[in-house]
């Protein structure tokens, strides 16, 4: 297809789609906590935590974990890397649908 | 990856992008203090009730406002509209720290979402209340509708502006949609008490809702 792109065009760690969504996510808000992005994304504790892992080894979001009185609080922040590796993807998408118009 | 899946995909991030702005600069304490203020007007108004020397009024009934002098009507009026106004001021006044708070832009796409669906429900509340008062001979059933239909078109927009969001506001909705319905066929003649439970209590327990849901996790 003319416009298809290649997949080595596709940073592999974002196009997944939850993490993905994970990006997307804290792309719009400066910080969110473990439970919030569970719930808005509607994910398990587990799958939400081993994506989250797999986007702080490619240096994409930043996890800070503390205490909220005894109880652990877990937040997430997107690093500039990954605000970068996000609106690169994002791009990439824009060119695939103008290409297609 | 061809256009159809890029278009899904893109799709995809802006439903999720808009899902976490909204929430995001979901206000809960200005919906505690419009919900308080609501409360103070009720309890206002019942306070202007009592002074009527008639046989036929009572406290409860928004209908008791034809017995009231001219000027304690206009009075009436003004402060119900400055408790709206002051209401609103406080959901874009809170919205607007909360999104500065947060890294957004206020006047993000989901705050104008927000904004545009609200709109015509006020509008046109706006313009039944103002058909139900201008005629100049007044009908108790008239003045009675007014609370419901606010209610209702309130509800109806809340729960609008809700579908671009998290499923809280919607459910705020739909039990105003609930109560309006409620009231305006069997609870005409309580329309201080609906509006103390639906603007008043209801509000402040959504807002209560969304400061310990928020601190806690989101909610659905």
């Amino acid at each position: 297809m003319k416009d298809s792109i290649k997949p080595d065009d596709l940073d592999p760690v974002i196009h997944e789609r939850v993490r993905l969504a994970i990006v997307s996510a804290l792309a719009v808000a400066a910080e969110m906590s473990f439970s919030e992005i569970k719930a808005t994304l509607d994910l398990s504790d587990g799958n939400l935590s081993a994506h989250a892992t797999s986007l702080q080894r490619a240096g994409y979001i930043e996890i800070a974990k503390t205490f909220k009185g005894r109880r652990p609080h877990t937040t997430m922040r997107l690093t500039r890397a990954g605000q970068k590796a996000f609106s690169d993807y994002v791009e990439t998408l824009r060119r695939v649908i103008d290409k297609g118009k | 990856m061809d256009h159809d899946e890029a278009q899904v995909r893109m799709q995809e991030i802006q439903r999720i992008m808009e899902r976490a702005t909204l929430w995001t600069i979901l206000p809960g304490t200005s919906a505690i203090i419009g919900g308080a203020m609501v409360l103070v007007g009720c309890l206002v108004s019942c306070l202007m009730f009592r002074s009527i020397d008639s046989p036929d009024f009572t406290l409860i009934d928004f209908a008791s406002l034809l017995d009231l002098s001219l000027n304690a009507q206009i009075a009436f009026c003004v402060m119900w509209f400055l408790i709206g106004i002051g209401a609103i001021g406080a959901e874009i006044h809170f919205a607007q720290l909360q999104a500065k708070k947060q890294g957004i832009a206020p006047k993000g796409r989901s705050a104008k979402l927000a904004f545009f669906s609200l709109t015509p429900s006020v509008v046109v509340a706006m313009v039944l209340t103002v058909r139900f008062l201008v005629p100049v001979e007044l009908h108790p059933r008239e003045v009675q509708y007014i609370a419901p239909v606010w209610m209702m078109l309130y509800g109806t927009g809340v729960y609008t502006a809700g579908l671009f969001s998290v499923r809280a506001p919607r459910t705020l909705g739909m039990v105003f949609i609930a109560i309006g319905v409620a009231s305006i066929n069997f609870f005409q003649q309580y329309g201080v008490i609906t509006t103390a439970l639906s603007f008043g209590l209801l509000h402040i327990a959504f807002g209560l809702y969304v400061i310990r849901k928020r601190r806690a996790g989101l909610p659905r």
